[in-house]
């Protein structure tokens, strides 16, 4: 995005969302006391004028912001963010990215990680041992990437932070603290990022994706290991400082960096996680955000989370009809997550037959055991006599 | 190794939504009894049988196709590798697997016998 020609390409179509979306969001109902994040991004995009001289030379500051000048003397800060730069160099394979950025400027040792990826830790020792071979072949020095690189090769760092985050975060059978490990890395190295470039306002929304996207980790699992969905979880085992934290870096950030979809991404957490209740939840505003989140970052899984919202906002059948659109789509074939949710919304439609083959085909299609248990019971829910009285809202 | 086989919508289709819920509690406890007992050597549960590939030479040529080797209900579908006393004890820890489950479970033994030349 921080090319110059697609970066204005891009604009416009986060302009022309926001402006589709400001006169939408209103229509579909505004809360009593709104905390619009849209209005946030939506408010200084229509003030600031950036198509003017005065904007441009904005993005321009920005862009030198990037540019680190070089200090006298290397500072751990400079060394630590260099390391990571190495470590997510794009000569590498996506998991040797991880297990090195992990190992060389995360706290993990070798048999951490390979406890956290489920590997034999010999085979562990040997991913990272040919990364660093990989790295030392390209040629690369131990100094951050040329200028022109840098802010793609940023992206690629931040792409890395959230695979560990999510790693840590998406496993979550009991109390297994080695994952709790991951996310707390994840967040640490992505304070460390937004630390020293602070103006980096993808750095700073991944951030608060983070910390609104765990806060919630607690309510997520019964003891047990069972999941609960975000409609079902007790709000009150959320946590508030977090919540917080995350709130505030958004609120600092949000139209003062161009807008991408980590940024996005965290207003939609910020949304869900400011409501007391799932019922409450500010669902035209989900809506409205994911609309600019598809024009950022479009793909299949940013349409199928929009489907839940365009189901909760306009009812099941214009959520299912969009998943509808889904059914071509190649990257969908083998996800078990398109089934996942077009169950959930055959149920709200009030068709527990056929949420509950939905439910069966995802059971089928997932690696994940937890996961396949949960959704086989979900089906199984809706043999007996009919649907339960409790419908649930949003995944988890 | 023990093992059991077919899938999890074929359980559910044929023992009903209470019997699935204690079968998973089951699962739990008996991985908690089995790493304190030291027991537990892995385990796994493997995905449905619709996931699965399976390679043949046909003419020669590796191909590969959609599907199980086996039938669908004899499809292996999960394992417990346990470090045992005797093949008593593992009949024994197969034997509350099949309380539970209630199709048949398979205990084998894994090579691990050192050579006697």
């Amino acid at each position: 995005m921080r090319r110059h020609g697609q970066f204005d390409a891009c604009e416009d179509a986060v302009q022309e969302a926001l402006l589709a979306a400001a006169t939408q969001w209103p229509e579909n109902g505004v809360p009593d006391n709104p905390r619009s994040w849209l209005m946030t991004v939506a408010n200084r995009r229509l003030v600031d004028e950036w198509r003017s001289e005065s904007a441009r030379r904005r993005r321009e500051e920005n862009a030198a912001i990037m540019e680190l000048p070089a200090k006298p003397q290397a500072s751990a800060d400079d060394d630590s963010l260099t390391l990571l730069f190495l470590c997510c160099h794009p000569a590498l394979s996506t998991p040797s990215q991880l297990a090195l950025t992990l190992r060389a400027v995360g706290g993990l040792t070798t048999a951490e990680i390979a406890h956290a990826f489920l590997v034999p830790e010999s085979t562990m020792a040997q991913r990272i041992s040919r990364a660093k071979e990989r790295i030392r072949s390209t040629g690369a020095r131990f100094e951050l990437p040329p200028e022109a690189d840098r802010a793609g090769r940023l992206l690629v760092v931040m792409h890395v932070l959230y695979l560990i985050f999510n790693e840590g975060y998406m496993t979550s059978s009991g109390p297994v603290l080695h994952r709790a490990d991951l996310t707390a890395e994840a967040i640490r190295l992505t304070r460390m990022v937004h630390r020293l470039i602070p103006s980096d306002g993808e750095a700073a929304g991944l951030l608060a994706l983070m910390l609104l996207t765990d806060a919630r980790r607690t309510a997520r699992t019964t003891a047990d290991g069972s999941i609960v969905p975000l409609a079902e979880q007790q709000r009150s085992l959320w946590n508030a400082a977090q919540i917080e934290e995350g709130v505030a870096l958004l609120t600092r950030t949000l139209g003062t960096a161009p807008v991408g979809p980590y940024q996005m991404q965290a207003a939609i957490a910020a949304v869900h996680d400011e409501a007391p209740s799932a019922d409450e939840t500010d669902w035209p505003q989900i809506l409205a955000l994911y609309e600019v989140l598809e024009r950022v970052s479009p793909g299949p899984v940013v349409t199928l989370n929009r489907a839940v919202a365009v189901a909760m906002v306009n009812g099941p059948r214009a959520g299912l009809a969009l998943l509808g659109t889904l059914d071509s789509d190649e990257r969908m074939a083998h996800n078990h997550r398109l089934e996942a949710v077009r169950g959930h919304l055959l149920e709200l439609a009030g068709d527990p037959l056929g949420a509950r083959h939905a439910y069966l085909r995802a059971a089928r299609m997932t690696a994940s055991l937890p996961e396949q248990r949960h959704l086989t019971l979900r089906a199984a829910r809706l043999t007996e006599d009919g649907p339960e009285a409790s419908v649930e809202t949003g995944g988890g | 190794m023990i093992m059991t086989f077919g899938s999890a919508e074929g359980a559910l289709e044929a023992m009903g939504r209470e019997w699935m819920v204690e079968m998973i509690h089951f699962m739990q406890q008996l991985d908690e009894d089995l790493k304190k007992s030291g027991e537990l050597v892995s385990a796994e549960g493997l995905a449905d049988g619709s996931q699965a590939k399976t390679v043949r030479l046909q003419n020669g040529i590796p191909v590969a196709t959609d599907g199980p080797f086996a039938e669908a209900k004899e499809s292996l579908v999960g394992y417990w590798i346990v470090d045992v006393e005797s093949e008593a004890r593992a009949i024994e820890i197969a034997s509350r697997i099949v309380a539970y489950v209630k199709a048949p479970i398979e205990v084998r033994r894994v090579m691990d016998a050192p050579p006697e030349v």
